[in-house]
């Protein structure tokens, strides 16, 4: 589904990704963990190209990002996003929200829109949210309806760039809660986080990086409770 | 010599014939202006350093000279080069010229401010530039630049009163005339700064009701 081979991100004369290589098969779920700074969120952000990919190659789908007659737009519909912000659209009912793409990007009919995303409403449990404006709702219930908005476009890949660090800690577990059935549903998912708790339950897989490498890439039991590398384990006893 | 209006009564109708050129030349000067401001941004946001240098250097000179020198420059300066322009379009020249470069600089703070997570955002969903403008950028930055654009307005308004010493009809050109006639200059001058006052709230008071009923969210 995702294959990456010798990714590197400069910014100026600082590299921020040194050479990363893995591949993610289709219905896997990914948690990308390491300190900040370690160029996780860089890495989530080149996989739908928010940020332009230096050298390397990153196939996505089928889509391989750094042919010169690629279809940005396209790549991005078959990627759906979810960022720490929420980013949601503040002058745009949450309905309208949802829809705004699949009717104005992918030109599907409005109706049928309509009643998928009142459906992806109902599947992040806020159905009862549909008519009003995102400042009413609270960080968990603005970042699910980011993730409605995401799904509404059907994509085959889902990326979420630390989706619960900015929520009030009460909120956090509604947001896993909606992540952990849409793993469970088969979407290949990336998730750069630091949710451990939901890293080693729902993950298939775990990889740390610092430095802008990948330092350990294996199973979340493996990297946990038997981490191979010295960085992987001194990182993994200051968060825990 | 007290305080008595009943002078002024004959030359209200002058007065607020001069109060509705001011509410003219400043409606028309703040729409040629806000154009001309729009293009000033967009040149000052664009690629090329040329367009960029142009707006910059126009915006900075608007900025640090006197409005009336501006005035004067256009109405008597250019008669040395042949142009004759009637003082209403000196003026109304002269006020866009003005208000277009303080428009401008308030598209761009009020645009820069859009939280630049709402353009990643429409881009991640597969939104091109021009999508990404108008369904994510397009109403926040609206909503940045309303209360600015409004007082902008009104002082663009204020600022209309230069006109008067170039002999454009008016309000303040008229308190003057109706001051030599009746040399009543205390009411007359208090009466104009009402006038103003008036106009000016009431512009004050609807921008702030259009604000809360254009923007619910």
């Amino acid at each position: 589904m995702i294959t990456v081979k010798d990714l590197h991100k400069s910014y100026g004369k600082l590299e921020v990704l040194k050479g990363i290589s893995c591949e993610i098969d289709a219905s896997q779920v990914v948690c990308v963990i390491g300190p900040s700074g370690s160029g996780k969120s860089t890495f989530l952000r080149c996989l739908n190209l928010l940020e332009s990919i230096t050298s390397g190659t990153v196939v996505i789908n089928g889509h391989d990002l750094g042919d010169r007659k690629l279809n940005t737009s396209a790549v991005r519909q078959d990627v759906g996003m979810v960022f720490q912000q929420f980013n949601l659209f503040p002058h745009m009912k949450v309905l309208e929200n949802i829809m705004i793409a699949p009717v104005k990007v992918a030109k599907k009919p409005k109706a049928v829109t309509r009643e998928k995303a009142l459906e992806l409403l109902d599947k992040v449990g806020l159905a009862s949210k549909a008519d009003v404006y995102p400042s009413a709702l609270s960080g968990g219930q603005q970042q699910r309806v980011a993730i409605a908005r995401a799904l509404a476009m059907d994509p085959t890949v889902m990326l979420f760039d630390e989706p619960t660090s900015a929520l009030d800690p009460e909120t956090v577990g509604d947001v896993l809660q909606v992540m952990k059935r849409l793993a469970e549903e088969g979407m290949t998912m990336v998730v750069v986080s630091h949710e451990m708790g939901f890293a080693r339950e729902v993950a298939d897989r775990v990889i740390f990086m610092d430095g802008g490498v990948i330092v350990e890439d294996g199973n979340p039991a493996e990297i946990f409770d038997n981490p191979k590398e010295a960085r992987t384990q001194a990182f993994l006893s200051r968060v825990s | 010599m007290t305080w008595y209006l009943g002078d002024l009564i004959p030359y209200m109708p002058l007065l607020l014939q001069g109060l509705w050129i001011s509410i003219y030349i400043s409606v028309l000067s703040f729409v040629f202006g806000s154009v001309l401001g729009l293009f000033a941004y967009l040149a000052k946001a664009s690629r090329w350093r040329v367009l960029r240098g142009i707006s910059g250097a126009y915006i900075e000179v608007v900025r640090n000279v006197p409005l009336l020198v501006v005035l004067y420059l256009i109405y008597f300066g250019l008669t040395q080069f042949g142009v004759n322009l009637d003082p209403l379009w000196s003026t109304l020249i002269a006020l866009t010229i003005n208000n277009g470069a303080y428009v401008a600089e308030i598209l761009r703070a009020g645009f820069e401010a859009v939280p630049k997570g709402l353009r990643e955002a429409a881009h991640a969903l597969g939104m091109n530039s021009a999508q990404t403008f108008r369904y994510a950028i397009l109403v926040p930055g609206i909503r940045n630049v309303f209360p600015a654009m409004t007082n902008q307005f009104i002082l663009l308004f204020l600022f209309s009163s230069v006109a008067s010493v170039i002999a454009l009809p008016e309000l303040t050109n008229q308190l003057l005339r109706v001051n030599s006639e009746t040399l009543r200059t205390f009411e007359v001058f208090t009466v104009g700064a009402l006038l103003y006052y008036v106009v000016s709230s009431v512009l004050a008071i609807g921008s702030r009701l259009g604000e809360k009923r254009l923007f619910r969210w």
